[in-house]
């Protein structure tokens, strides 16, 4: 069984009298230790498919599930306490809490699990070191720049030992040399880490560091030859 | 599983400027609280203990509530001592006080035109009114007076205007101050006292006011009450002194009812001071709460932290209000018709004030709260 198991999953959204269904009947495998990257035109629901498996928005049909655990028949309050201890998010512009230091944003989901607080303090040291942040613990997000921010970002989503790691264009808004740090510290926390990955990107190098590539379009995965001939 | 109590902390200093607005703007709230509840508070307390319960007030019939409008005839008390069982006599002295009250001007070198309330008094009237003790000089001789400790409150005067050695002017005659008296807060304190005989030559009247008689322990009203109905041509009425403050409770009933109106106003004027202050600072963190819902946060945590943000500034604001209250405004005369009395902050009014306060900063927070939680994470996790 995979790790992630997309069956049948829709969702569709009224705008007006407009719908518009930027996920239709799709079917995704996503196996542990993978990393998958997902491209496709803007607004063809690579988002919204994020948010689906990381259950923060539901789909009006269809199943998912991560490791076994069917993530659509959670609730709200469920959900929530699954994804402390399982998905870790990636955003495009890295989200960190202003007030809290760098220290304390990676810390902030390690709370929410059972862990003393030697645990937790291993944890959090372990992740900012992977992302090589050891010397900013005590930074405020202000003072950091924007490829730091990012990369206490990534600590975020990874000090949990999560089974699933999302990112949404995680590069999306770094320039170019910071943007290769990131594919690389990604791919090592893939390799070295073991960490599951399903990232989204516009950038066809970005999306080369993947060992798949997808293609999301009109609702559907087309395979990437397809999309490559279609010049997306 | 709980935000780590940081973060409420530091997003209060987030914007600091709106904050401490916010907090001086709390702070005035909370303290108007305090002042508003202190003096009810001095007021109940000012009439409650007024009364003593063997105390018994023998007054005219026909004036109504108002003791100062009642007159009755001079010979009353020896009528009274006479006829009545139960009053207290202790080597051959009756406990009885015949007195004459009335509010008149009363002047002194530095001011004019304060509204006194004066009592003309015989040696019984200590021997009946148990609580009034003198602190400092002696008790009046002809042409003299003592004054209670609210007295120059009362007048509006400074205190040193009514020290002894200075003189007072009152029914056109001149009184030298002699002594000063204390009764626990209760009415009289307020007042000056004379010799009865001196107010009588004075006002050119021989009546008196009231009777006040100490009873004896265990003895009722009712044999008195009785002597009142029966002496119908002397037309007097007796109360129990306790039931007489009751009655101006009663009486002071819209004043209360009217304070406890302020209070919830301006607790209202509070609430939109705080729920301004937490909408705005919400409202630039929708997407900061989405964020920490998808890490993992319950909805429950999230509210409480915004919550907590509230109550922390309340609480700032009462303690700051409160240090004030106490410091300030504790034992503040106030001038008022029946007398004085004094501003009370006391466990009851700290309590309020500080309830008060920290239920603004939970009001104040919990509508931007459940707003900003009530948005769907995956649409406010794109807002800016
Ligand atoms: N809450 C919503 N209400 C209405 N329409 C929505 C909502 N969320 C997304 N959509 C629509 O669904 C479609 C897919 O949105 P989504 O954000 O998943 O696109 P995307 O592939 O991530 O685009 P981009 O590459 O620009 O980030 C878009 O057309 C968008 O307008
Ligand atoms: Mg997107």
């Amino acid at each position: 069984m995979a790790l992630v198991e997309l069956r049948g999953v829709s969702k569709s959204f009224t705008k007006g009298e407009e719908t518009i269904t930027p996920l239709d009947e799709v079917d995704l495998d996503i196996q542990a230790g993978e990393f998958v990257s997902l491209m496709g035109p803007s607004g063809t629901g690579k988002s919204t498919l994020l948010n689906l498996i990381s259950g923060i928005d539901r789909p009006d049909r269809g199943t998912i599930s991560v490791d076994g655990v069917e993530v659509t028949g959670l609730s709200r309050s469920k959900l929530a306490d699954w994804r402390a201890a399982n998905l870790g998010y990636i955003f495009q512009t890295h989200n960190l809490i202003p007030v809290l230091t760098t220290y304390e944003n990676v810390e902030l989901p390690t709370l929410l699990l059972k862990l003393s607080k030697s645990q937790r303090r291993q944890r959090v040291e372990l992740a900012l070191e992977a992302v090589g942040l050891t010397d900013r613990a005590n930074h405020y997000p202000r003072q950091l720049s924007g490829g730091q921010e990012q990369r206490v970002g990534i600590a975020r989503a990874i000090v949990a030992h999560p089974k699933v790691v999302v990112a949404d264009e995680p590069t999306g808004s770094l320039d170019a040399q910071t943007s290769e740090q990131i594919q690389t510290l990604l791919q090592r926390l893939n390799r070295e880490l073991d960490i599951t990955l399903l990232m989204v990107t516009h950038d066809r190098d970005v999306a080369g560091i993947a060992s798949r590539k997808l293609v999301l379009d009109q609702g559907k995965f087309v395979d990437s030859e397809t999309a490559i001939t279609m010049g997306v | 599983m709980l935000l780590p109590w940081e973060y409420g902390v530091r997003n209060l200093a987030r914007r600091p400027l709106r904050t401490m607005l916010t907090l001086a703007a709390l702070s005035t709230v909370i303290l108007l609280v305090f002042v508003v509840v202190g003096f009810i508070r001095g007021l109940e307390k000012s009439l409650s203990i007024s009364g003593d319960r063997d105390v018994v007030l023998v007054y005219s019939v026909n004036s109504e509530e108002n003791i100062e409008n009642s007159a009755i005839a001079a010979r009353t008390p020896a009528l009274l001592a006479a006829s009545v069982e139960g009053t207290q006599q202790r080597f051959g002295v009756t406990h009885v006080s015949p007195e004459m009250y009335l509010g008149t001007r009363v002047n002194t070198d530095e001011n004019n035109g304060g509204l006194g309330l004066v009592r003309g008094v015989t040696t019984g009237a200590p021997l009946v009114r148990r609580s009034v003790k003198l602190i400092d000089g002696k008790w009046p001789s002809s042409g003299e007076v003592i004054v209670g400790q609210l007295a120059a409150a009362k007048l509006g005067y400074d205190k040193q205007d009514l020290a002894i050695g200075k003189q007072v002017v009152f029914e056109n005659k001149t009184w030298e101050i002699v002594g000063q008296f204390a009764a626990g807060g209760a009415a009289c304190e307020s007042e000056i006292w004379c010799n009865l005989a001196d107010l009588q030559t004075a006002t050119k009247r021989q009546d008196l006011t009231v009777v006040a008689l100490l009873l004896e322990p265990g003895s009722s009203t009712a044999e008195i009450e009785l002597f009142c109905k029966e002496r119908t041509d002397l037309e007097l009425r007796a109360l129990g002194e306790t039931d007489y403050y009751q009655s101006l409770q009663q009486h002071y009933k819209p004043v209360r009812i009217l304070a406890w109106l302020v209070v919830l106003l301006v607790s209202g004027a509070g609430v939109f001071a705080g729920l301004n202050m937490m909408y705005g600072a919400v409202a630039g963190r929708v997407r900061e709460i989405a964020t920490l819902q998808a890490i993992g946060y319950r909805r429950r945590a999230i509210l409480l932290s915004i919550v907590q943000e509230g109550v922390l500034l309340a609480a700032a604001a009462s303690l700051i209000a409160g240090a004030i209250a106490l410091v300030l405004m504790n034992g503040l005369a106030i001038r008022f018709t029946m007398g004085a009395f004094t501003l009370r902050i006391d466990s009851v009014a700290v309590l309020f004030g500080c309830g008060i306060g920290l239920l603004l900063g939970v009001l104040g927070a919990l509508p931007p709260a459940i707003k900003a939680l009530r948005a769907k994470v995956a649409v406010s996790l794109k807002a800016v």
